[in-house]
Parts: structure tokens; C-alpha cells; sequence
């Protein structure tokens, strides 16, 4: 699915004869849903480019993951996939079947040891042997091992990888383990990043894979290997009803005046107070305002956040991380430096004129900046 | 004189398939689809607030 040795003049490209090739590569473009064409363009670029090689291991998932790389536009996957990287073994994008697919996986394995992105989506299921999942008659817990052994980093995606996700809820009957754990128990050292979320973000993947492309290495992590710029804060921090809260505007039942209003979803069992996600200010599908959970009214459940998704029932009420007061109770920044207490009143909101509002964005700006200031302002 | 025939992985789909035929004379006499991968969720399910429900099975297949 790349190379840059073949020409499109020889009989075979990637071991496929030419009018196979060209096939797969239409199958391809309508699999993509890109317009009739772009077949003879993917060819151009598979055989003309060198791209670094990404590897796709699907275990116990649902194909959501894949699915929710169709809805980005900046990159969109065609661009990424044809441009960006050399995808050279998923399932569902797969053109060979059986035996040629996993002859393909082994090439490309052994001919870019040490330099592909090994992807997984999917948790492992580790009891009984891993018998719960297998692909051409081997375990995914043993394709796992044979695979991040050799590869530069492993980003799992989504919450199954990365935690569990959903076949881990009680009572996990097939013992469905994160990458991360199975990794560890084979001793190998591969460097991992999780992106959680069910689906994940589209474009907290995409920016982490054209992050470590670009720098060559992995962008910041916190204490769950998860990308700082992505997951460095709870929901509730960012969310657009926060003021309802801090006002105390709830909706009690769906329906009710004040979900009609809009309030906060709180009392419906609301988990963006202990979950650490982006979505507030991420979106999906880029369709603009309002596109995420909360948005169209229904509660976060936490499907990011190991030990809230998929764990507490979904109309419980949450267990805030921490609350942040509204600014009128106190300074904005109390223990800020470079920020004149003149500065921080009017950012409270005691001037109504241009001049506040001005100061109000300088520092908000200041606040994304430092990205824990949150945190301590209990 | 009949031959077996494996395919594994089946791509170009949604989850883990597998295809067995048997073939006989240049035809198909028997086949067998399997799925590979099993989660459980119908396991998972029992016990919990039936509001949760749609949280688990709507996740049988992101597609």
C-alpha cells in the first residue's frame, strides 16, 4: 500500500498485478466515500511518495474508532492516509484478505522494524488465553506483543484501548485489558499515548500522529499517557452551561423548563465534572456550535474517563474534581504574577465598558495559557 | 478429493470474520462464517438501570 520502487509501468505494484491495483485503488476511494477519480490520484500517491508506516491492530472494538476519522476536514483522512502517512495494514481498509493480508503485515513489519506507528483500537481480551479475539488464528494478545515489540510508539485509540472501555465493564467476562497493561505484562517498553473517548476526538488523534511526524516524537503526556492538549482539563471546566451552575439554573427532567432553557445538566447525572476531555472546545464533525454531548442536551456519561464511563450509572450524580469559583466571589487570579490587580478587577466584571472587555480576554488568554491555574482554586 | 479453504481475516467489513469452505470439484459443497471476537455485552447488560442499556448496545458496531 505504498512504495516508492514501483512504477506504474511495471507489471506489478505492491505485489498486486497493475488492473488489481488500480482496483483496489478505486475500492478504496468509494470505501472513503471520495468522489469517482480520486482512485488514479491514490495510486499517483502511493507509488511516488515515502511516508511513514502506520500499522492498524483491531481487537475487541466496534469500529467507531475508524468510523470517527471519516468526520475530520483538517486533514481529512484521505489527505492524511494518501499524503500524510503509508497505511499499510487495517482491516476494514484492507484490499487483500486471508493470507495476503497478513503476509502484508509481516512484510511490512519486518521491513520497517523499529520505525512504523503501530495503532490500536480495541481492548485485548487477556482471559482464557485471549481466545475472545483472534485474527488468522492468532490471539490479539499475542499479535499485540508481536507487533509494539518492533514499532516506534503505540497510540491506542479510544477508550477501549486505552482503558478498558466498554468490554471491560463489570463483569469483564472475557478480561478485556487496556494496550497500555498488556504491554507491561510482556515487558515491552514501546512508548505508548492513549486517546480516550468513545469515539475519541477525531483530531486529538490526527494531531497527535502529525505532532509526533512533524517533532519526531511524542507531544506531552499526563499521568495516563494521554495528551496533554487534548485531556489537561475536566469538561466542566470549558462547558458553555457552566454559568448555570454557578448560578444554580438546573434542568431536573428531561424536558422540563429548564432543560428547555438550556440549564446545566448537572442534576441529570452530568459527568463533566470528573471527566478530562476537550469536546467543549473541540466539537465534532465540524458543524459548529452546540455539536457535542452536552450541547445537543443530553449529559456527558464520561466515556473518556476510566472509572466513570461505562462504570457509574449514567443519572448519578458526579463527582466534581474540583470546583472553580465564579469570578465575582473572589480575585481572578489571586497568586498570579504580571497581572495588576487593576487588571484583575476589571476582568471581574466591574466595568461594563470596551476597556473591560478588553482586559476580560487578556486574561482568559492568560488562563489557557497556564493550564493548571484551574486546579488550585479551590 | 474435497479441499478446504480458509480465509481469515474477511476485510473490508466491521469486526473479526472468518470464512471456511469446502470445495469440491471447483465447488463450494459446504461453508462456515465465524465471528472471531466475542465482548460479551449481553453478560454485561444484566443487573444494571435499564436507562443505561442504550449506552452498551448501541456500541455493538460503530458503523
Amino acid at each position: 500500500m505504498k512504495k516508492v520502487e514501483h512504477s506504474m509501468e511495471e507489471e506489478t505494484i505492491c505485489g498486486f498485478s497493475r488492473r488489481d491495483f488500480l482496483k483496489f485503488c478505486s475500492t478504496m476511494a468509494v470505501g472513503m466515500g471520495l468522489p469517482l477519480g480520486t482512485g488514479a490520484k491514490i495510486a499517483e500517491a502511493v507509488t511516488t511518495q515515502k511516508r511513514p508506516p502506520v500499522l492498524w491492530l483491531s481487537a475487541q472494538e466496534c469500529t467507531g474508532c475508524t468510523e470517527t476519522l471519516l468526520r475530520t476536514n483538517h486533514p481529512t483522512l484521505d489527505k492524511l492516509i494518501l499524503e500524510l502517512i503509508s497505511l499499510e495494514y487495517h482491516e476494514t481498509l484492507l484490499v487483500g484478505a486471508g493470507k495476503q493480508a497478513e503476509q502484508w503485515r509481516e512484510k511490512s513489519m519486518k521491513e520497517y522494524k523499529g520505525k512504523y506507528i503501530l495503532v490500536v483500537d480495541g481492548s485485548i481480551p487477556v482471559k482464557d488465553n485471549g481466545i475472545y479475539c483472534k485474527i488468522a488464528g492468532k490471539t490479539a494478545l499475542s499479535l499485540l506483543g508481536e507487533m509494539a515489540q518492533d514499532a516506534a510508539a503505540v497510540i491506542a485509540i479510544g477508550s477501549c484501548a486505552s482503558w478498558g472501555g466498554i468490554p471491560s465493564a463489570d463483569p469483564n467476562p472475557t478480561g478485556a485489558s487496556p494496550a497500555h497493561e498488556v504491554l507491561k505484562s510482556k515487558g515491552i517498553k514501546t512508548p505508548v499515548v492513549n486517546i480516550p473517548g468513545c469515539p475519541p476526538n477525531p483530531y486529538n488523534f490526527l494531531s497527535t500522529v502529525l505532532y509526533f511526524l512533524t517533532f519526531k516524537k511524542l507531544p506531552e503526556l499526563d499521568d495516563q499517557a494521554r495528551p496533554k492538549f487534548a485531556y489537561g482539563r475536566i469538561i466542566h471546566e470549558n462547558c458553555e452551561r457552566r454559568p448555570h451552575f454557578d448560578a444554580g439554573r438546573f434542568a431536573i427532567q428531561f424536558g422540563d423548563d429548564g432543560h428547555r432553557k438550556g440549564y446545566c445538566l448537572y442534576k441529570l447525572g452530568c459527568k463533566g465534572p470528573e471527566t478530562f476531555n476537550n469536546c467543549p472546545i473541540q466539537l465534532f464533525n465540524d458543524v459548529g456550535s452546540g455539536a457535542w454531548p452536552v450541547g445537543t442536551g443530553h449529559p456527558c456519561f464520561g466515556c473518556s474517563e476510566k472509572g466513570v464511563g461505562f462504570t457509574l450509572p449514567l443519572h448519578s450524580p458526579a463527582r466534581p474534581k474540583y470546583i472553580t469559583p465564579p469570578s465575582l466571589f473572589t480575585e481572578v487570579f489571586p497568586h498570579k504574577e504580571g497581572v495588576s490587580s487593576g487588571t484583575k478587577a476589571l476582568a471581574a466584571g466591574v466595568s461594563g465598558a470596551a476597556i473591560g472587555a478588553a482586559a476580560a480576554a487578556l486574561v482568559s488568554g492568560l488562563g489557557k495559557k497556564d493550564g493548571d491555574s484551574g486546579n488550585k482554586e479551590e | 478429493m474435497s479441499k478446504r479453504i480458509t480465509i481469515d481475516p474477511i476485510t473490508r467489513i466491521e469486526g473479526h470474520l472468518r470464512i471456511d469452505c469446502e470445495i469440491d470439484g471447483g465447488k463450494v459443497t459446504k461453508a462456515w462464517s465465524s465471528g472471531q471476537m466475542w465482548r460479551g455485552i449481553e453478560t454485561i447488560l444484566r443487573g444494571r438501570d435499564p436507562r443505561d442499556a442504550w449506552i452498551f448496545t448501541q456500541r455493538f458496531c460503530g458503523v
